[in-house]
């Protein structure tokens, strides 16, 4: 478990390191990208532009200046170039926004994939798996910033059922987070729904053929039985994995329309705002942050693997 | 310059708005011009109203904001030397004295500027006003930098290019005196609209000591009728009314109303949503209405709606006069000639008001009275003659390459220009920049860019704020914003003489600035397509006659008023 638990803690520092030096250098790359042009103003003059060029070391090689950058990244000391805020601070108020969308889309997006998935499979071919398979193409086709937009129209606006859009924190109010969370959830897990269970779907139709299917078929084990513990268990195994790495994604801004729709101001929204801007130390920090939890949540489902699938060993 | 800041990503947001109501139809909503008197009714104090902005500001302290998000609760908590007047209309852009007894007294050809502190001042928390906060106040806005402070301190102010690159220890152009309150400015040359610079919320007071750094979350005390608490950057902030105002006792700067919480929220749709069903206040003038839901705005709320233009802004097109094709008049006329305003127009929902002037129509000078050289704006292009045009200046077949935004309307706008340009005879393809790089790419000489969208708003109601974007000497190397390199030596003296004259006297020069623009029209070195109209947009909460929308910040917070 040592082992494991180093051999992941480098991956994690290999991967944030190539992708924080190549956004960072990404950045530099683009034309007229000179952020001292920016900070200075439309109608700045030669001489300002090169002071704010030298105050915020513009002026120094690149790899200084991607050390001081890391430096305070890691420190904590890491200010947004054009907003003016500390960028970990700006992060953590986000956070609890975006891991309530995550957990609670996630949670909605696996139970409902896995009884859609399921009944599926267990009815191929039949009406029921048709329009199943409709209602799931319906669901990854539909863009995220349309069907807020329509939700928050209809059941917004025309029938006042839900807010807006904002966010209320837990602690403040439950009744309040829940009511305004109720559309983001279901907007961001309609996506998800669909892709996942046409993936179950096949992969229960595959495994349902295994021989240790028919063999506990054959003991004398219920459908129920048979389908719950041993298809459905081992079905389930590229699903975790899924959902572990679009979890991270959504905690790392990835959920940037649906943020964005419905005014949440997590971490998506401010990875947007700050790509608008070309805010460059929100961006390298919020990717940073995706690609720990990328390699954080994939270590966990690595465990979780074990748990389903006993053939796999951590050792391995 | 302020920026009317909107996140591209908005535009996807419009478009599924769009069609989700598209039942609803669309058309283009009602232009007005603002009453130029407050409405008579007995204000009525207390409460606290929500308004809902599209963009954040770019930093609350006003020794960084620069944006027009920035100034509009700026203007109310950080009083300077002088102010405008708090009024719909002309009237608005009118200077008056703020924290000093009177306008400046000008003397020495226009360089010295002379005002006295009021008596009995205190900052929001409690810090008795000194003359030399002034100094401080100024030497913070060089050190930030806020943005406007190569253009209007260091190129103005004697002494401050010494300060700024660290060679002064403080700016020798200003003397003050505690004891008295007096403070004297001393400029490089005759600036005429110092009075104005004076009124920017960037120099309106803070206390001496305030940390040279920008606190946008934290910023700091200021003298004015509110205070700015409860930031959190990107999400909110609140204007509450600061309770020492009134005991200072300052005319024509009345104390606000209401508290305002201010929340930031980027889906304009839910924003116009929320106004509209009374679940938000106000809606912020500088954002655009989309235009999917402009008829239910008109249907259902045509008592507290309204696009008012507030005669500040110019939407235009530049054109090179340095490169080829429009290093020929006849090539600029062309364009003037055929481009459709209406076409325009309806790109943008309707919220331009149309006109051929450089100058808008709330800014002296503007020839409102005088017929357009290339025809009626209203009236649509006319194509056949811009062909001739372009066949006459023997431009015909040119490469041309437009340079556009990526936000919308802005890139809808170039795309059909770039279609029209192609209509007349040329050979244009459009080139569409990130919002962000825009201005610095095409402000980058050796790019010598030929044509495409550029925008002013105005920074105070001078003409001379405009006029400095066709002078030769704002032609610079990176940052330019002389796109079109006009360096016609008309102008440059016209702007050199008439620039020099004090705000306060305007109205003697305003034949001769109507004149210049009359000339610059007629030249067709830009070609104009309209001026911009904003929302004038509350809830049924909000006394919306009461409500003041003023020529230079939009909304006026302080007039706002429950029922």
């Amino acid at each position: 478990m040592t082992r494991f638990i180093i051999r992941r803690l480098l991956a994690m520092i290999l991967v944030m390191f190539v992708i924080s030096l190549l956004t960072f250098l990404l950045f530099e790359a683009i034309p007229n990208g000179d952020p001292a042009l920016r900070l200075a103003g439309r109608s700045a003059t030669a001489l300002e532009i090169q002071e704010i060029r030298h105050k915020y070391g513009f002026d120094q090689p690149i790899y200084v200046q991607y050390g001081r950058t890391m430096k305070n990244i890691f420190t904590g000391q890491a200010y947004s170039y054009t907003q003016g805020f500390n960028v970990l601070d700006e992060i953590r108020s986000g956070l609890p926004a975006t891991l309530s969308l995550a957990f609670g889309a996630g949670i909605i997006w696996l139970l409902t994939s896995i009884v859609v998935g399921t009944l599926a499979a267990i009815k191929a071919g039949r009406y029921t798996d048709r329009v199943l398979t409709v209602l799931a193409m319906i669901g990854v086709s539909f863009p995220p910033f349309f069907l807020g937009a329509v939700l928050i129209y209809f059941l917004g606006y025309k029938a006042n059922i839900f807010p807006l859009g904002g966010y209320v924190k837990l602690t403040a109010n439950p009744v309040q987070w829940f009511t305004h969370l109720v559309l983001p959830w279901f907007t961001l897990s309609v996506l998800f729904i669909g892709f996942y269970s046409r993936v179950l779907r096949s992969t229960i139709l595959d495994t349902i053929n295994e021989d240790y299917v028919r063999t506990a078929k054959a003991k004398g084990l219920s459908e129920r039985q048979v389908l719950i513990r041993h298809i459905l268990r081992n079905s389930l195994i590229p699903i975790i994995s899924l959902w572990g790495l679009d979890i991270a994604q959504v905690i790392g801004g990835g959920a940037i329309l649906t943020e964005s729709v419905y005014n949440l101001h997590g971490v998506g929204q401010l990875a947007a705002e700050s790509i608008g801007k070309l805010d460059i130390i929100p961006i390298l920090v919020i990717t940073m942050l995706t690609a720990f939890a990328v390699v954080f949540l994939a270590a966990v489902i690595d465990i979780l693997y074990a748990f389903l699938d006993p053939r796999i060993r951590l050792a391995a | 310059m302020r920026r009317y800041n909107k996140p591209a990503r908005i535009a996807a947001i419009a478009l599924a708005a769009s069609i989700v109501v598209a039942a609803c139809g669309s058309s283009s909503s009602k232009t007005t011009s603002t009453p130029s008197s407050t409405s008579p009714s007995t204000a009525k104090n207390g409460g606290t109203v929500t308004l809902l902005m599209g963009t954040a500001p770019d930093s609350l302290d006003p020794g960084m904001g620069y944006t027009t998000q920035a100034a509009e609760p700026d203007w109310l908590a950080y009083t300077g030397l002088t102010t405008y007047a708090h009024a719909n209309g002309s009237a608005g852009g009118q200077v008056i004295p703020g924290l000093a007894t009177a306008l400046p007294a000008i003397t020495d050809g226009g360089k010295t500027y002379s005002v006295t502190l009021r008596k009995g001042l205190v900052f929001s928390n409690g810090k008795p006003v000194k003359a030399s906060d002034f100094t401080y106040t100024v030497e913070r806005a060089i050190k930030i930098p806020w943005g406007g402070s190569g253009q209007f301190i260091t190129a103005q102010i004697a002494g401050a290019t010494a300060y700024s690159t660290g060679k002064a220890k403080t700016i020798s152009g200003i003397t003050t005196n505690d004891a008295t309150g007096q403070i004297t400015i001393h400029l490089n040359s005759a600036y005429g609209a110092f009075d104005n610079v004076l009124a920017f919320p960037s120099l309106g007071l803070v206390p001496t000591g305030t940390p040279f750094t920008n606190e946008p979350n934290n910023p700091p005390p200021g003298v004015g009728p509110y205070m700015i608490t409860n930031v959190v950057p990107n999400a909110s902030f609140s204007l509450v009314r600061n309770p020492k105002w009134t005991s200072m006792n300052i005319p024509g700067i009345p104390a606000g109303h209401v508290d305002i919480n201010a929340k930031i929220s980027s889906n304009i749709d839910a924003n116009t949503l929320s106004v509209l069903n009374n679940s938000a206040d106000i809606f912020d003038w500088a954002d655009t209405i989309p235009g999917s839901l402009l008829p239910q705005l008109k249907s259902q709320a045509s008592d507290r709606f309204s696009q008012v233009d507030l005669g500040g802004s110019t939407y235009y097109i530049f054109m090179n006069q340095k490169a080829k094709p429009f290093s020929s008049q006849l090539a600029r006329e062309a364009v003037v000639t055929g481009l459709s305003q209406p076409a325009m127009n309806r790109l943008g929902s309707g919220t331009l008001a149309y006109g051929c002037y450089f100058l808008p129509p709330a800014i002296i000078g503007h020839p409102s009275g005088t017929p357009c050289p290339y025809g009626d704006p209203a009236s649509g292009g006319n194509i056949a003659k811009a062909k001739q045009l372009v066949t006459q200046s023997g431009m015909a077949g040119t490469p041309v390459t437009v340079w556009s935004e990526t936000r919308q309307p802005r890139q809808a706008w170039m795309t059909y220009y770039t279609s029209f340009l192609n209509q007349i005879g040329f050979k244009a393809t459009q080139k569409v920049i990130a919002d962000a790089t825009f201005f610095t790419t095409i402000g980058n000489l050796k790019l010598n860019p030929q044509t495409g969208f550029a925008d002013w708003n105005q920074d105070f109601p001078n003409p001379v704020d405009f006029y400095l974007l066709l002078s030769g000497a704002a032609i610079l190397p990176t940052n330019n914003q002389n796109f079109g390199q006009v360096d016609d030596p008309f102008i440059n003296a016209q702007v050199n003489k008439l620039g020099a004259v004090p705000t306060s006297q305007l109205s003697s020069v305003a034949g001769q600035w109507q004149a210049l623009d009359e000339y610059t029209a007629k030249k067709a070195y830009v070609a104009v397509f309209g001026y911009q109209t904003f929302p004038k947009f509350t809830s049924t909460r909000i006394n919306y006659g009461a409500a003041i929308f003023h020529p230079v910040y939009g909304w006026d917070w302080s007039s706002f008023q429950l029922k």
